[in-house]
């Protein structure tokens, strides 16, 4: 901005950087509502993701076949993708500049966070969902 | 000559406080280890995600998820998982106590960022003690 640029405000301007969308107390709420159920779900999800490791297939199976653990790593992987992916577009916010790029890497995003979310889902269906 | 005036004027000016200007310190970097395991988390996810796939399919596709994470880095990534769901989970916890206008002193915060950090560890430990014992 030189002198001879007028400053417009947020509220009544047209102008880039002045401009809010206002979305900045929605998007912290959101985090802080979604991470009341990510705390309890996250804590035990991390309880049956320990177990994995080294499992084999019928003891993989046997552990996210039962209803409680897939219904909690199915919600867990849910609402956890939905507050990642709005964690990763403030990361997206702050270090990418150009403007091009930063569209393409919100689209990004939201794409990988709902392809991740719907491949979780649909993996534990197939592996718990009643035949 | 302007050139070499504008030059003058622009080494005199202050600097914007960075990462490489600010002394680094505890609750600062419990604020970068927190958007560091948030995006960890993200990544972590895809592959556990690739892994259920492979549980799920079933043959082939499982033998290829689990050679990789019944080994050393498997074991590494799940280690990885559970510290960052936990650093993260205390980081928001710890956020709550602020949105409520706790702990916001000088030792407070302090406090808050030396629990996010002892705390996140001690739980992984936790878990993996207790996870060793009931199997």
């Amino acid at each position: 901005m030189t002198v001879a640029t007028r400053f417009k405000s947020g509220r009544t301007g047209t102008g880039d950087a002045y401009v809010s969308d206002h979305s900045g107390s929605p998007h912290a709420r959101f985090m802080r509502l979604t991470s009341y159920a990510l705390a309890p779900l996250g804590a035990l999800s991390a309880w049956w993701i320990l177990g994995l490791a080294g499992k084999s297939f019928d003891g993989v199976r046997a552990e996210i076949g039962r209803p409680i653990p897939a219904l909690v790593l199915l919600a867990f992987g849910v609402v956890g993708m939905i507050h990642a992916r709005k964690g990763m577009d403030d990361i997206i916010e702050d270090y990418v500049q150009d403007q091009t790029l930063k569209a393409w890497a919100f689209l990004a995003n939201l794409w990988a966070s709902r392809a991740i979310a719907a491949l979780w889902t649909f993996a534990i269906l197939l592996i718990a969902a009643p035949k | 000559m302007a050139d070499a005036d504008t030059d003058r004027l622009a080494a005199r000016r202050p600097l914007s406080p960075h990462l490489t200007i600010f002394k680094p310190i505890l609750t600062m970097m419990m604020s970068i280890a927190h958007r560091i395991t948030g995006a960890g988390l993200y990544v972590g996810m895809a592959l556990l995600t690739l892994f259920l796939l492979g549980a799920a399919i079933g043959g082939g596709a499982f033998s290829a998820v689990s050679w990789i994470a019944s080994g050393f880095i498997g074991n590494l990534i799940v280690l990885m998982i559970v510290w960052a769901i936990f650093h993260h989970l205390l980081g928001g916890v710890r956020h709550a106590f602020w949105d409520r206008g706790l702990y916001m002193d000088p030792q407070g915060r302090e406090l808050l960022a030396q629990g996010t950090l002892v705390g996140g560890i001690l739980l992984t430990l936790l878990f993996y003690i207790c996870k060793t014992l009931a199997s």
